[in-house]
Formats: C-alpha cells, structure tokens, sequence
C-alpha cells in the first residue's frame, strides 16, 4: 500500500517551474500499537494507522510544503501543486538567501532489526505480561494506583528527491513500564521502572520487552513509592549531586541537545520553547563543561530509537562531537542551515511523518561514559544527594535556568548511601552545572534510554530520540 | 474538510462493520496552512490536507479502539477487526451504563468563517510583510507562527447518534526582539478578521521597547506579580492535565478528589468550560451537546471534567468533555473561560509598591506536586519591575515555583477585559484569561547569562 517509487518520481517530474530549486517527496506508514492495564484491568488498548505523503519545495528562497492523508493520485498530484503555491507565498516575505549544502544522491533500502516482530505477540500475551507485572503491586490500601503499558511502533518511509535519491526506510520499536501510585492522607508518590512516560524505548521487538524484566522489578517500585510516603523531602541548600542515569539522560536532552539545535540557535524556533545561548561564535572555545565531559550525537547506534540511515533531507546518519573535552565543537545541522557555519549537512532533519516538514531534531545524544565506577563516585563523596528517575523538567527560553525534580533521593554521608528523601528538585544554569562535573561513571553505568516524545516545531512534531548516560557527580549544586 | 454527506456516509460504513454490541465513531477532516516566522523571515509554511477515522467497539462493557487514515471497505473492516480484537481482550468498564443515546438538541453555535476557510497563503504572508516592515521601521524583527483551519467534525453512534460541524481557527503569535528585550503578543478566533496580525505586531513591538535601558535585578522571595493571559494560559494548560481531567480524579493526583463542594481557591475565582460561547463548538466527540460547565465557581470545586465512560464510572454527571475516542485523559478542558473582574492592567500597575509584570511564562511544569498544584516555570518575552506604580526597568527572565492552589487563593484583582489564547494541542478551542494580581508569588532563581 502506498505509493510506489515510479509514481514519487514521476510527481517530482510534474514540478515544473523555473524557479524550481529543490523538492522532495515523502510517504510513510506509521503503525502503532498501546496496551495499558491498571489496578487489575485493560486500562486503554488502542490501534492507529496513519499514512501520508508530503511533497517539500524550494523555489528561489522560498520553502513551500503541503500533506495528505490522502494517497490518491489526484490528491498526490493536487498536493504537490499546493506546495508550489505555498513557496511562492513564502518568497514574499522571505528574502534571505537559502543556501543548501551538497549532497551526494542515495538509492538505499533499510530496516532496523528485531527478533519477534511486536505484531505477532497476541494482545493476549501482552496483556498476561503487563499482569504479572503490576498485580504482585497489588495490596496495600496505601498503593491507590498500578499500572503497566507497552508500546509497539512501525514507520515505513520512501523518500525521493530532485537530486536522484531514492531511499527506503522501516524502523519498528518497541517500548514498555509499570508503575506504582501511593496515597496517605495529602502525600502522593509515583515510582516508576524503568523510566517514566511509557517506560524504556528501543528500536527491536518483543525481546525488548522481556528484557527490560517488568515483573522482576515489581516489588521494589512498589516498596519504593511506600517508603517514598514516610521519608523526609529532600533539604533545601547546596550539595554534591550524584545523578542517575535515566535522570542525566533527560539533563543531556535539555541542556544539551535542544541548545546544540542549529535552528534553535539561528532563532528559527523562538516562538515556541525558544532559543540557545549556544551562539555560533562559541564554537570551537566555548567552555561548556569539565573536561570529563563529552557528549556526542550518533546516529548509528544499533537498537536505539535515535538511529536512522537517513534524515529525511537524503543525508547518512553520522556520529559527531558536540562537546569535546568540555568545548562546545558543533551543532545539530541540516542542508539549509549548516551553511550558515560553513559546513555540510551532519544529517539531523527528521520530520514526525511525511505530513510534517523536516527540522533539525535530536538523534542519539550521548554523554560518553568515564572511567570511574559509581560505587567509587558514592564512596568519594563525603556529603551528597543521589537523584533518580525524573519526575519534572523546566528548562528557560535559552536553555540556561534548569529546574529538575526526581521521583526519589538518597542522602549521601561519608562515602555511604543514607536515608531515601522525597521530593528532590535541583536547579542550575547548564554552563556552570556542565563545569561542575568532576566524576563520569563507567561503562557499567552507561545506558541508552529510549524518548518517544521530544515535542518541536509547529505544529508539534513528537520525535523519537534517545539519550545515553553514565551517572555522574555534580559539585555545589542547588537543591530546593 | 468534508461535507456532511461524505462524513455520514464513512461514519455508517464503520459502524456497520463494527459488529459490536455498541459502537461509536468520529471523522475528522483537517485543512490547515501554518506560516512560521523569525529573523523577520517567512521560513517555514506548510498547508496539510487531513483525515482520520477513529472506531470504538463495546462488546459485553470492555472497549476497544482503532484509528485509521484509509476509508475504504477494506480498511474500515480491518480496523474494525482491530477494535474488536482490543475490545475482546479488555474488561468492562466499572459502572459503564453504555454509549450516550438520548438524542438532545445540540446549541446552535457559529463555529465556521467562510473567509477563514478561504484565506490563501498569498494574503497571509501578505500581511506578514506588512508586519515585518513595521518592526524594521520600529527596529524589531519577529518571530512567530499565523496558523489558519478549517474542519469538519462527526461523530455518531449504534444508537443513532449523527452530528456533524465545521470549524474554521485563526490563531497568531508574534514575538518582537530588540534591542532593549523581547516582547510577545497572541489570539485565537474563529474569524481571521479577529486576528489582526500587524497590530499583534505592533504590540508585542511596545513591550520590546518598553523601559529600554533600564534593567535591574531582582532576588528571590515572595512578589506581588501581575499575570498577563498568556501565563495564565500555560498554568491553565498544566492544571487541565493534572487536576481536571477524568483520569487524574479517578487515580488520585488530582487537588479536587475529596474536595468537590469544598471552597480551596479564593471567592474571586471562577473557572467555566464553556464551548456555547468562547470559541464555540456544538458537542463533543462521543455525541453529547457542549454546555457551560463550572469546574471552579467562586472558589468551590464543581467537578473535574469527563467523558462518559468516567463519568458513569465515578458516579459523577456527564459532562461532554470526550475530545477524542479512547482517551486515556478521560476528559479535557478544552474551552477554558476564566471569570474577570472590575480592574485594568493599568490600574494594577498603579496599585503596586514592589511587583513584578509578566507578560508570558515558559516550559512550565505541573507533575513537582500535583496534589497542592505545585508548579515551575521561567516568565519571557517581557517581565517588568514595577516599583511606586511605575514601570520602573526590564527584569531578566525569572524562575518561579509555585502552588497554583494558593495563587488562585490570593488573587487581589482582575480586569475586566479577557484575550484568547491558544493552545499547542488543541484545535478546538484555547483559554480565555483576564490580566490577574497575584500576591505572594514565590520567584526561586533567574536566568543568567554565560561568559566563555
């Protein structure tokens, strides 16, 4: 189903005009699957199928797009000539030269691997997982709430483009977690496994699932959220911050990968979550962590949800420096904006589906792992917090003032791990928290964490992305 | 957008192949055109042609739902096969009394602009320029989106529920950036000719230039603050998500459970979901005529809001807040109508010793503490002392955190005027706010520029 390469081609021919710079055309389908349970029964089980084709011209310095979910021909063909009129509207009130770097042309097919297709596990089978997984939670009165959700995900795309590429792409995903809700009187705590929002995301099949052991991992988030009910709220004050993993995933996200958004920076996204204060003159100097700290975008990590062949501007996936020993080295970019540094395309553009225009988005950004394991980094730290699993996120219009609150803490005293502590918020400008970091966990403590919803552009587009971290300590950081 | 015939016709056909002992299905067709600028430049414009169906089956009580983009016999069947097997696999919902059937007239709204739904991208970025020109004049350039819709929506049921309405929206932002700041101006209509995209410009140009030159600083602690729409729109946003809809009273999360009837916010503050007047729509995807629904009246919890499933299952009254089949909210918001008052933006400047004026927030977040409302943000795009009644400089950007439970327990005044505001997530309607004083608003950081 959908349309077939000679048909794509042939609507790109019918882009007569001489203004006619660039175009591209889209299709994809995007299958998804939702499967919740809670307190006992099938809370939400819900199937969508969405496909559309989206045509995207360039005619002088004007972009024009258009979409359907139509897939007639007719419709096709209408579409590609709205997108035409599209640009010309554009160019009356664009007039700075669009520059597009080079490219070479593709003809490439892929797919992302999985062992047991998500599709072939029965809703029942599901189901009976999800079960075993949050019924043993079960119990208690103060437990007002569990639940359990898993996710499957498919999108198959063609691509082809005026320059001769065409490419082919399927990615299929599968994502999974519980969690457990504990009321007394006015206090209310949420403890999740693995993470919050769905759970962990990785591009594979049901294995992912079994994997990620829901029903092992039960209990513990059960007494955790009962714990979290009679433990103290974490101080106000300054500490030294241990972050988990999962938790320092989401700060690389918002402090690092949105602020390395070349459109971001260049303030094409200003009129929704903002700007950057990383500036173009910054690169190559810019101090913007410790030198442990090296964070790096990557594309072709196998199994992440962050991993493509392909943006969608026809570029291969690369794996780059943002920051490098500390120093700020490099943007997310795409054909229409690197040139603005003088470079090419590192193949970030990615639209939600093909009835959205393509922007710079988030790949695989990845703290790199240190050297030193994180039960040295706890013995080393003779007055601490340790924070884990996000809870809330805020981050300002530049991406400096950050606030974080985690679902639970630990104190740290003289090297050891004290009491739980509930309600843990932390706040700090991203510069200064980057500098403050003076230990890197190890291999051990590295994980990629799957994010099926980082929200951009207008209208939003949801992106799959993923973050890997190490915990890591923070010296002096605001707490409260 | 699709006629009624068309609608009604692709509705039947899924509900004939639901072979359920109830079912129930909405078509919703969508043409919009989004013109995205900044710099002063039109960068991003993307129109979209689209459609989807979605199909919910009830067999023995238990749900199951499906959603498509195709709407042939074929693919009506399978998604039909689809909700049936999610369905066969689920539970009855606890006190589900069945799909609405009582067949009540729906009110008679103007939801649709025939020159809404006729506005070409030409005569948008038209008058685009025209703003772009004024900010050079003005030495301001613009960022911001002017987005256009229209859409016909429909709904019915197994029991013979069969409603259908069209919609236009106009919605722009415009964000001036100058020397001295930024400034920011918004609405959302029905009509275009509401939007009057140069003069939002023009606006959000003054609260750029506004006390260029003098900046200061401001230290953490409790402040009087005045609230222009927009900041309230982004808390009314979070508190839909965590203490309105029907899901965060059913698990507990939400302020309101145990609390309906009991007075928790300040007698002058009143809060209707009201689709009859504001952005007016006839009814909600499950078929129920839209009514004026007070969630908070005079400080009184009247109730969350829910789609009838939940409202069966708590026990509660309907009252027609199903956006989409399915829900996991279980209800939204999404025609917020915030009560004013007596009072103007000007005379709460006059009236304040040692305040701040905040035009807009940003990234806020709701999930710190729902059960107290417990929220955090930064304010942007122009955020002003106010000292002996008086603008008296431009403040950076400030992090609050704060209890909307008791914000809208200390509101000193509102003013007579209210803006409409839209919403990224909801086509529907938005949030129509006055400016508000607050007193005691707990500022807890700033944003401070990095050296290299």
């Amino acid at each position: 189903m959908g349309p077939e390469r000679v048909q794509l081609e042939e609507v790109l021919a019918s882009l007569a005009n001489p203004s006619l710079r660039y175009a591209d055309i889209r299709y994809t389908a995007t299958h998804q699957q939702h499967v919740k349970v809670r307190n006992g029964e099938v809370d939400h089980l819900s199937s969508t199928v969405d496909r559309a084709v989206g045509v995207r011209v360039l005619m002088g310095n004007g972009w024009g797009f258009a979409a359907t979910s139509d897939l007639s021909e007719e419709s096709i063909r209408r579409v590609a000539r709205r997108a035409l009129e599209v640009a010309a509207a554009s160019n009356i009130a664009s007039t700075q030269q669009v520059t597009l770097s080079e490219i070479e042309p593709h003809v490439a097919s892929s797919h992302s691997e999985y062992r047991i297709d998500p599709w072939s596990v029965s809703i029942e089978r599901k189901l009976d997982h999800l079960m075993q997984a949050t019924e043993p939670m079960r119990g208690d009165p103060r437990i007002h709430q569990v639940s359990g959700e898993i996710s499957c995900y498919r999108q198959e795309k063609r691509f082809a483009s005026s320059i001769g590429s065409f490419i082919e792409q399927t990615t299929t995903q599968m994502g999974g977690g519980i969690e457990a809700v504990a009321i007394d009187g006015a206090e209310f705590q949420r403890r999740t496994y693995p993470n919050p929002f769905g759970g962990d995301f990785q591009a594979a099949g049901w294995e992912f699932i079994e994997g990620l052991q829901m029903p092992v991992k039960a209990l513990q988030i059960r007494d955790e959220a009962l714990a979290l009910l009679a433990a103290p709220k974490a101080p106000a004050g300054r500490f030294d911050l241990i972050v988990g993993s999962a938790q320092l995933a989401l700060q690389v996200h918002e402090s690092c990968g949105h602020p390395a958004e070349l459109d971001r920076a260049m303030g094409l996204e200003i009129s929704l979550a903002g700007g950057s204060f990383l500036q173009p003159p910054m690169l190559g100097t810019f101090r913007y962590g410790s030198p442990l700290v090296n964070i790096v975008a990557d594309a072709t990590i196998p199994g992440s949800i962050g991993s493509f062949a392909f943006d969608d501007d026809g570029v291969p996936a690369q794996r780059f420096h943002l920051v490098e020993n500390g120093i700020f080295v490099d943007y997310l970019t795409g054909r229409d904006t690197a040139p603005v540094l003088g470079r090419t395309s590192n193949g970030t553009v990615r639209a939600e589906t093909a009835a959205r225009i393509p922007i710079i988005r988030m790949t695989n950004i990845n703290l790199e792992p240190g050297e030193t394991p994180l039960a040295d980094i706890i013995a080393d730290t003779k007055r601490g917090i340790l924070v884990e699993t996000n809870k809330s996120w805020s981050i300002d219009d530049l991406r400096l003032n950050f606030q974080f609150g985690c679902e639970v803490a630990w104190e740290i005293e003289n090297g050891r791990v004290g009491r739980m502590l509930r309600n843990p918020l932390y706040t700090g400008n991203t510069p200064d928290f980057w500098r403050s970091c003076d230990a890197v966990g190890d291999r051990a403590s590295w994980q990629i964490w799957g994010l099926p919803n980082c929200g951009k552009g207008d209208p939003m587009q949801t992106m799959r992305v993923a973050h890997g971290a190490p915990a890591a300590r923070f010296r002096n950081v605001e707490m409260g | 957008m699709r006629s009624e015939a068309e609608s009604f016709d692709i509705l039947g056909r899924a509900l004939a192949a639901a072979k359920a002992d109830e079912a129930d299905a909405c078509f919703v067709s969508v043409d919009q055109n989004i013109s995205r600028f900044a710099n002063s430049q039109l960068h991003q414009n993307m129109s979209e042609e689209e459609a989807s169906l979605t199909l919910r089956v009830i067999l023995d009580g238990a749900m199951g739902v499906a959603t498509t983009t195709g709407f042939d016999d074929e693919e009506i069947a399978r998604t039909a096969d689809v909700a049936r097997e999610a369905a066969r696999h689920s539970k009855a919902v606890p006190g589900f009394q069945g799909l609405y059937r009582d067949h009540e007239p729906v009110p008679e709204v103007d939801s649709f602009d025939e020159a809404t739904a006729a506005l070409a991208p030409l005569a948008k970025a038209q008058a685009l320029r025209t703003m772009f020109d004024r900010g050079a004049a003005a030495g301001v350039e613009f960022a911001g989106a002017y987005a256009t819709g229209a859409s016909s929506i429909a709904c019915g049921n197994t029991h013979g529920i069969r409603r259908y309405a069209r919609m236009t929206y106009a919605d722009a932002t415009a964000i001036a950036i100058g020397q001295a700041g930024s400034g920011f101006a918004t609405r959302r209509e029905r009509a275009a000719a509401a939007v009057d995209v140069p003069a939002l410009g023009d606006e959000a140009t003054l609260k750029a230039t506004l006390a260029s030159g003098r900046t200061e600083d401001l230290e953490p602690g409790a402040y009087d603050v005045i609230l222009e729409p927009p900041a309230l729109g982004e808390v009314f946003d979070w508190m839909n998500m965590i203490a309105f809809t029907g899901q965060s009273y059913e698990d507990g999360s939400s302020f309101f459970v145990g609390n309906l009837g009991r007075r928790m916010l300040g007698e002058n503050f009143t809060l209707v979901d009201d689709a009859v007047r504001y952005l007016p729509f006839p009814f909600d995807m499950e078929g129920l005529p839209k009514r004026a629904v007070p969630i908070v009246e005079r400080g009184v919890l009247r109730t969350p809001v829910l789609d009838k499933a939940w409202a069966d299952r708590l026990g509660l009254a309907p009252t027609a807040h199903a956006w989409h089949l399915g829900s996991p909210e279980h209800g939204s918001a999404f025609h917020l109508t915030m009560d004013g008052g007596d009072s103007t933006r000007e005379a709460m400047i006059a009236s304040t010793k040692l305040g701040i004026w905040v035009t807009r927030f940003n990234y806020v977040n709701g999930l710190l503490e729902p059960r107290t409302a417990l929220m955090t943000g930064t304010t942007r795009d122009g955020t002003f002392l106010i000292r002996d009644g008086k603008v008296a400089a431009r403040l950076p950007n400030l992090r609050w955190t704060q209890s909307m439970v008791e914000a809208f327990s200390n509101i000193e005044s509102l003013s007579r005027e209210r803006r409409s505001i839209g919403t990224w997530y909801n086509m529907f309607g938005g949030t129509l706010a006055p400016v508000v004083k607050i007193r005691g608003w707990n500022i807890t950081g700033k944003q401070e520029k990095s050296e290299g």
